[in-house]
């Protein structure tokens, strides 16, 4: 069983306790720590992190291409550690696609039916299938060097779904898209998943791609998973400094404790006010103590000084066309950035001007450093 | 005459390069072949089809209107391209895993694997040919040893044997049999052969509907290599074949030499050449053309 948002689901991938070296001795590096994960049926579960970060080597682990040093792996409930990538019901869609150049589309996309042992009949019929639901239908005899890349990314695709498996392995397989294609592909990507039901484990170091797509973010840095959750908790409740830094923008400010409950906390703020916020789960802090909190620039507003949570001075101003960034000098020193939508007629803030600000209820997030 | 009459003078070297070096020499053979022998070897300026026919007919001595096969000539003919064919299977048989094994290695330990390939190539064939002799000859390194473990009573035969040259060929040729392989796999996503296990390919399905397909530029390429400089062989069958296994290389030679027969010599060089070229022709265009044609 694994636990999704809350709910209770069939586990697809079990990791415990796993972890992965490359090389012996001084020169060995540890790719993998301590991975502990679980995957539901049915999921489009992101591995999201910076390159480097293991992902890809956790993507490569689940795949069978590379065995996992320590730990278990188990999926669809067997233990599958020691098994090659033939032996798994688990298919991958490549960074760099890999379609076979000598064979056709609707070669390629019946290859593993084929090996399979499938017969004919069966594979024309999954090939016609799967072509029509990556809308490859006109091009089923092209050669991979007669299409577009993002055709060949659908061929991709549709590759490693036509043998039906239970997970389906996705290593980047919208970086070498231009921006336009992309767009459409997450939003086909998430059909795809949708229709078929099948479980989706997607690599990407591109956070807006793993918000928008993701029922469940991994963010991983080092070789560990520091943050697991929705993207509006990973967004909203970042835990870790990395995973703060890492997706969005966001301010850090280091405030003293002025009293705990529970799972909340009391900080308080620069100019003699309090405000709440969230304490990461298992985290003790000592009222006195200074921990690092986190706001989204979007989660605080401009109001009168009179009442406001805190007040700061304009440094200067960026425009970015949907919102203007403000950059802050809170009155104890702290930078602070605040996003403000635009509206016509709005009249400029301009530097030196002292503001009022308000922060959202339930904005402010500690960090467990 | 524009800019580009001065073009053309640029690539003027190379041309003159073409039509003397390659072309020339090819005309000559192609005119000696239709005239008269000489008496001490050369040509007489007669034109004559005498020696194209008898590449392929023989006139019985004593009555000369009685014409059979020219069994001979066409049995050594035989023998070339049969014994070029195995040596070209051997060649890619014992080649692919050499290859395999190179580009394999990681990237720095590369250039060290291909230059022990290359190594055969510092010391000269007749050398490198005399010291296979050495070693299977009757009483030579092979025989002393199988003698002196007991494993044979009598020394084994090998050499003057076709094996003897088949042996002698797939040594002198297998680096170019290795290089152009080495260099279709170098070329090769790895990662296609990852999607041919990920697709539920066992390890022979890999290496038959992916890696074969893949490579084959290099088996075409290095079979070219290997079949043409085999056919014409001269030194290996020589030295390791002896006098009684002659191949195409060594029956021209003798027309030049001792026969002193130019224009049979020369008729037999331009059949070996259109033999060449219509076995390349058959080659590619099965092998270069199967796979288009191959489904799923």
């Amino acid at each position: 069983m694994a636990v999704v948002n809350g709910a209770r689901v069939a586990a697809e991938i079990e990791i415990a306790a796993l972890g992965k070296v490359f090389g012996q001795g001084e020169a060995a590096f540890h790719a993998l720590k301590n991975i502990n994960l679980k995957i539901a049926t049915g999921e489009f579960f992101t591995l999201l992190g910076p390159s480097g970060c293991g992902k890809t080597t956790l993507l490569r682990v689940i795949a069978g291409f590379e065995q996992p040093s320590t730990g278990a792996l188990a999926i669809n409930g067997r233990q599958v550690a020691g098994q090659g990538p033939n032996k798994r019901p688990v298919n991958t869609v490549f960074q760099s696609y890999a379609l076979f150049p000598h064979m056709t589309v609707a070669q390629n996309i019946g290859f593993g039916l084929k090996m399979l042992g499938k017969p004919r009949s069966e594979i024309d019929a999954t090939v016609a299938e799967m072509l029509r639901l990556v809308r490859m239908e006109a091009l089923a005899e092209r050669r991979p060097s007669e299409i577009s890349g993002g055709q060949q990314q659908r061929v991709a695709l549709a590759r490693a779904l036509a043998p039906r498996p239970r997970v389906l392995l996705l290593d980047e397989p919208l970086s070498a898209l231009d921006l336009k294609l992309r767009k459409e592909m997450q939003g086909e990507l998430k059909r795809l998943q949708t229709e078929t039901g099948i479980t989706f484990v997607f690599v990407t170091h591109d956070q807006e791609e793993a918000l928008t797509m993701s029922d469940r973010i991994a963010v991983m840095s080092a070789g560990r998973i520091l943050q697991l959750g929705s993207p509006d908790e990973i967004y909203n409740a970042p835990v870790d400094r990395f995973v703060a830094d890492f997706i969005g923008e966001t301010n850090f400010l280091t405030l003293p404790v002025a009293g705990v409950s529970g799972d909340q906390a009391h900080l308080d703020l620069p100019g003699g006010t309090s405000a709440p916020a969230r304490l990461p789960a298992g985290l003790a802090a000592a009222p006195g103590s200074s921990v690092t909190a986190v706001i989204r620039p979007e989660q605080a507003e401009i109001a009168p000084a009179e009442g406001a949570d805190l007040t700061a001075e304009v440094e200067s101003a960026t425009f970015f066309g949907t919102d203007t960034h403000l950059h802050l000098r809170l009155s104890d020193g702290q930078p602070f950035i605040l996003r403000r939508q635009n509206r016509p007629g709005q009249p400029p803030i301009a530097p030196g001007t002292r503001l009022g600000l308000v922060l959202a209820p339930g904005a402010l997030q500690v960090l467990r450093d | 005459m524009g800019g580009n009459g001065w073009k053309w003078l640029l690539c003027a070297p190379a041309l003159v390069v073409l039509v003397l070096a390659a072309s020339g020499p090819l005309v000559i053979v192609a005119i000696y072949s239709f005239l008269s022998p000489g008496n001490m070897g050369g040509v007489t300026w007669e034109f004559s089809t005498e020696a194209w026919f008898r590449v392929f007919f023989r006139r019985d001595i004593f009555e000369p209107d009685l014409v059979t096969w020219n069994t001979a000539n066409l049995a050594i003919f035989w023998r070339s391209v049969w014994l070029s064919i195995q040596t070209t299977v051997i060649c890619a048989v014992l080649g692919f895993p050499t290859a395999w094994f190179i580009a394999t290695r990681s990237p720095r330990s590369r250039p060290f694997w291909l230059f022990l390939i290359t190594i055969p190539f510092w010391t000269n064939l007749l050398i490198r040919t005399f010291a296979i002799q050495e070693m299977i000859r009757n009483n030579g390194t092979i025989n002393t040893v199988l003698l002196w473990s007991g494993l044979i009573e009598q020394p084994l035969q090998m050499l003057f044997t076709d094996f003897a040259i088949l042996l002698g060929m797939a040594y002198v040729f297998l680096p170019l049999m290795v290089l152009p392989l080495y260099a279709a796999m170098d070329k090769m996503n790895l990662s296609l052969i990852e999607a041919g296990y990920d697709l539920y390919g066992s390890r022979g399905a890999v290496l038959w509907h992916i890696i074969l397909p893949l490579v084959k530029p290099g088996f075409i390429a290095g079979s070219i290599l290997v079949f043409i400089p085999a056919i014409g062989a001269y030194v290996t069958p020589r030295v390791l074949g002896g006098g009684q296994s002659l191949m195409l290389g060594n029956l021209i030679a003798l027309q030049f030499g001792q026969g002193r027969n130019w224009p049979l010599g020369s008729a037999l060089a331009m059949l070996m050449l259109i033999v060449v070229v219509v076995a390349l022709v058959i080659y590619l265009r099965t092998v270069g053309r199967s796979d288009g044609e191959r489904r799923v």
